[in-house]
């Protein structure tokens, strides 16, 4: 009798293990492609024939249409440049530069990728639009009040992050092996 | 009266739960492509018939459908379905940049190209299954071969994706415009 209960005990833990296990894998970047870039976090192959098992289970459930490795790279930021949560009481600076890309946008999103409603209606900036420094550089404010020059606005109070999308950019599969320097600082400014 | 747990014993049960967790776990993850109840091609489905071309909402607060979408980007599908022959897509290009993607059914992008791809401001490329793309290939004429751009599909169900960069807010409905311009059109094949 004692054994039978082990077994059983053996069983129901394993699957429960096993599910907990994938609902968390499935909410994260593959573990076998993800490629970090200061706070920026990518999946290189996710747009191509190599994507892995782990890739195509996030995508089945999130249900995102992942741009293909010709089209360009999404990279997705959850923490500012010292590894701390983005939180929507604070204000951050974005830039001053970006990997090489024909154009570019960042957009402020929800944990699950949603855009956040916000007042001002702005959702993201496009590389085209932007105001710059003479030298070409730009600084992008997240913040939750009106800054000037390119304020992105934080929207409710809520967990944020930020989705950076590179298009005709020479970098594709090799994400591997993109400068780390090019690749947007996200300051943390201050907290309110 | 309880029976002692012996340490090989422990160890044993130990290893079993752990073997059991990641059988469940692999399972659940191979498995998860092919229950596809939610995925991007369950929810484009219901949009439109097959080889219509149907432009999606823009990406904002109030648009639940395709997370990570771009609002700067205007997008439109058609599906697909080989079974029936191949078929040929076009798009043309702005002055923005545009892609074409082609997607199976089960989420793999086998194939994309971008505006800088086209030729007469149009992007064109004849989508088959690789049979279909062979026998296409064998009847092509020495002398004059076809200029077509043939992609072998890794599939025979799935959807293509068309993304029009918009520069400036203003110029949206000009992408719009643009990604609806996408047509997917049964190609015949000759006997």
């Amino acid at each position: 009798m004692a054994t039978f209960v082990r077994v059983l005990l053996v069983c129901a833990l394993g699957l429960a293990l096993g599910l907990l296990a994938s609902a968390y894998a499935l909410s994260r970047l593959s573990p076998f492609d993800r490629v970090g870039l200061g706070s920026w976090e990518l999946e290189p192959h996710a747009g191509s024939t190599d994507a892995d098992p782990y890739t195509l289970a996030r995508l089945e459930r999130t249900g995102e249409i992942p741009l293909a490795v010709g089209e360009g790279l999404q990279l997705v930021a959850r923490v500012d440049d010292e590894g701390r949560a983005l939180d929507a009481r604070c204000v951050y600076n974005v830039g001053p530069r970006v990997p090489a890309a024909r154009y570019w946008t960042l957009s402020l999103i929800d944990q699950d990728g949603w855009a956040i409603d916000n007042p001002a209606r702005r959702y993201g900036f496009r590389s085209s639009e932007i105001l710059r420094a003479g030298n070409g550089d730009f600084t992008i404010t997240v913040a939750a009040d009106v800054r000037p020059g390119n304020w992105l606005p934080i929207g409710r109070g809520r967990p944020f992050a930020l989705a950076l999308r590179l298009y005709d950019s020479p970098l594709g599969a090799t994400a591997g092996a993109i400068d780390r320097s090019t690749a947007p600082r996200v300051t943390r400014v201050g907290c309110g | 009266m309880t029976e002692r747990l012996r340490s090989d014993e422990a160890a044993a049960y130990l290893a079993a739960t752990a073997i059991l967790a990641a059988l469940v776990h692999f399972i659940v993850m191979l498995l998860a492509p092919y229950v596809a109840s939610q995925d991007a091609f369950a929810r484009l489905a219901p949009l439109g018939a097959l080889n219509e071309t149907v432009l999606l909402p823009r990406a904002g607060p109030a648009e639940r459908m395709f997370p990570y979408a771009d609002p700067a980007v205007a997008m439109a599908f058609c599906r697909y379905d080989l079974a029936s022959g191949p078929i040929r897509v076009q798009a043309p290009a702005g002055r923005s940049f545009s892609s074409i993607s082609f997607h199976t059914r089960r989420g793999l992008v086998f194939y994309a190209l971008s505006d800088k791809a086209a030729t007469h401001g149009v992007v064109d490329a004849v989508l088959g299954t690789p049979q279909e793309v062979r026998a296409l290939a064998a009847h092509d004429d020495e002398e004059s071969p076809s200029r077509d751009l043939r992609v072998a599909a890794s599939a025979r169900e799935g959807y293509v994706m068309v993304r029009v960069f918009s520069e400036f807010p203003s110029l949206y409905p000009e992408a719009e415009a643009e990604a609806k311009r996408l047509t997917c059109k049964p190609e015949p094949v000759p006997p």
